[in-house]
């Protein structure tokens, strides 16, 4: 009676087609990036040490540590957050807590999700020309921030904005029957249910800021510099630009040389990734309403 | 307190809380509203009935000014609290939701402390910035609770999450104590136990009658049942009017429309 009837055997043949496909994917997804961490790790790996990261690049950058870069990496992305996630959470507010649900809304909403995509050359280019140019920062570590900050800036007026929306409405409407204003209630009841999914959106800015080359070639990041910058008007070496550098520009560098800045850069965005993730799952168990 | 207007002085007719006159509404172009007029008595609880889709709701929300959020509501004639119109321009929002309180089909206190949801209206009400002496919240805290009789069981966890570990019922019974310690004398009330088990919502039905007197208490409901037991008045509306306003005994045997009568036997709706 209940015994399988050709169809069910063909649906059951098309089921276990697709879950095959799917797996495949999967696995052709995964392969690259176990490469990619197995190979900087293998060639990479024995170059790691204190003296690597702590001293300075030697015998023209063929030999020596990356201080210099990892310096300048952490004070780019300090001064780049430092200008973006005010703006840019204060932006975020502004869209979800008290413009208008018109078209104008609707229309920066849209153009900001689409000023995420813009490759981030055109970006530095921009910073070229506002920063360096029309500011007179010159080539500096503001100039080289700014432009960070302008191509970070959309995903965490994004990322802000769901996490602001992603607080229930019903909150709201409790403090606006009670007569309170939409400062009180963002203050008081939207902004302490919502900064963990902010952070969240930050950090992974954070990473990506970490990680880009073009945006600070032309705007603050120098190839090489014998001392530490000391403002920030100063020009700066960078982990990224010195990976391009020394994989590229310089001769007779030792292969184990570029595999581990690479490996460096690789591991300070993902640390900074799973930070990210950590934040989320402890938000997730935490938040019950 | 809002002024009270020098014209109702006369004695002999029950004090209105709230009055409507030609009141119609609009979302976008869409009329919810058809020039309801209607007299609520102070001190008593009416209940609102009708259809889903009849303006109960949307009348209710248009009380405190709440339906504004949405930005395309439309109003024309007014909604007097007290004899002021809400809607004239010298009305402070603040002011008139201290004044009327609001109840939601979902419970939704917030995600806070026990403590911290009553002392929440009281906090952004307060002159001084929202900061209360220890003694003061405390009496404030014991009051409202005891007011929606929750004290008993509240009283060892006030610093408990509001959200968490507790029933419907009492989430819905101290979202009604958040409203008490700013003095509210108006409460509106949206379908309060309709999220509510059988139990819960004898329980809360028991606490709106424990509560009529001291407040005034405008009641939407679905459930029939509710209206008949829970209410000295009922406004019955259908299609954005009103049909018919009498004391409930009277609309659930006697009523005077056929489209009442044909709603309470369950015609429709």
């Amino acid at each position: 009676m209940f015994e399988a009837t050709g169809i069910n055997q063909q649906n059951d043949q098309t089921q276990k087609r697709f879950k095959m496909l799917f797996g495949v994917m999967m696995v052709i997804l995964i392969i690259p990036v176990i490469i990619i961490i197995g190979t900087l790790i293998y060639k990479g790996g024995p170059s790691i040490s204190w003296s690597f990261i702590f001293d300075h690049p030697t015998n023209g950058m063929t030999q020596g540590g990356i201080f210099p870069a990892l310096f300048g990496t952490v004070w780019l992305v300090v001064v780049s957050l430092l200008a973006s996630v005010p703006l840019g959470v204060a932006a975020a507010i502004y869209l979800s807590e008290y413009a208008p649900d018109n078209l104008l809304t609707r229309l920066i909403n849209l153009a900001t999700i689409n000023l995420a995509g813009v490759p981030s050359i055109v970006h530095a280019l921009f910073g070229v020309g506002a920063f360096v140019v029309f500011f007179r920062f010159g080539t500096s570590i503001l100039a080289a921030s700014l432009t960070l900050a302008i191509m970070t800036l959309p995903v965490v007026i994004v990322s802000s904005w769901e996490a602001l929306q992603s607080v229930p409405r019903s909150f709201r409407e409790a403090c606006w029957n009670m007569g309170a204003t939409r400062w009180q209630t963002i203050w008081n009841v939207v902004l302490p249910n919502a900064y963990t999914g902010i952070l969240t959106g930050v950090i992974l800015q954070v990473s990506r800021a970490a990680g880009e080359t073009a945006p600070i070639m032309f705007t603050g990041a120098a190839m090489f510099l014998p001392f530490l910058p000391n403002s920030v008007f100063d020009q700066t070496m960078a982990l990224a630009l010195h990976l391009f550098v020394v994989a590229t520009q310089v001769p007779d560098v030792p292969e184990s040389l570029p595999f581990g800045v690479a490996l460096v850069l690789v591991g300070i965005v993902l640390i900074m990734n799973f930070f990210a993730i950590w934040i989320r799952m402890r938000l997730r168990g935490k938040k019950k309403w | 307190m809002m002024t009270q207007s020098p014209s109702s002085g006369t004695q002999t007719p029950p004090e209105l809380a709230i009055q409507t006159r030609d009141l119609n509404l609009w979302y976008g172009t869409f009329q919810a509203l058809f020039d309801v007029n209607l007299n609520i008595k102070k001190g008593i609880i009416t209940s609102l009935i009708g259809p889903s889709g009849c303006g109960k709701s949307t009348f209710l929300r248009s009380v405190d000014r709440i339906n504004e959020r949405l930005g395309y509501v439309r109003i024309k004639g007014s909604i007097e609290v007290y004899n002021q119109n809400v809607y004239a321009p010298s009305v402070e929002l603040a002011q008139l939701r201290k004044q009327v309180g609001m109840v939601f089909q979902r419970p939704n206190p917030l995600p806070i402390s026990i403590r911290e949801n009553i002392l929440f209206g009281y906090r952004i009400h307060n002159e001084k910035g929202g900061r209360i002496a220890k003694s003061e919240a405390e009496g404030i805290v014991e009051d409202a609770l005891r007011q929606v009789l929750l004290w008993d069981q509240m009283k060892d966890r006030l610093d408990n999450k509001a959200t968490v570990g507790l029933s419907l019922e009492e989430m819905q019974k101290l979202c009604i104590a958040r409203l008490l310690p700013v003095k509210p004398t108006i409460l509106l009330m949206d379908e309060p136990c309709s999220a509510l088990d059988p139990k819960g919502t004898a329980a809360v039905e028991e606490l709106i009658w424990e509560l009529r007197g001291r407040y005034s208490i405008l009641i939407v409901t679905h459930n029939m049942a509710q209206a008949r037991r829970a209410s000295e008045e009922c406004i019955f509306m259908l299609m954005g009017r009103v049909v018919e306003h009498s004391p409930t005994e009277k609309l659930f045997v006697t009523p005077v429309h056929q489209e009442t009568a044909d709603y309470i036997e369950g015609r429709y709706g």
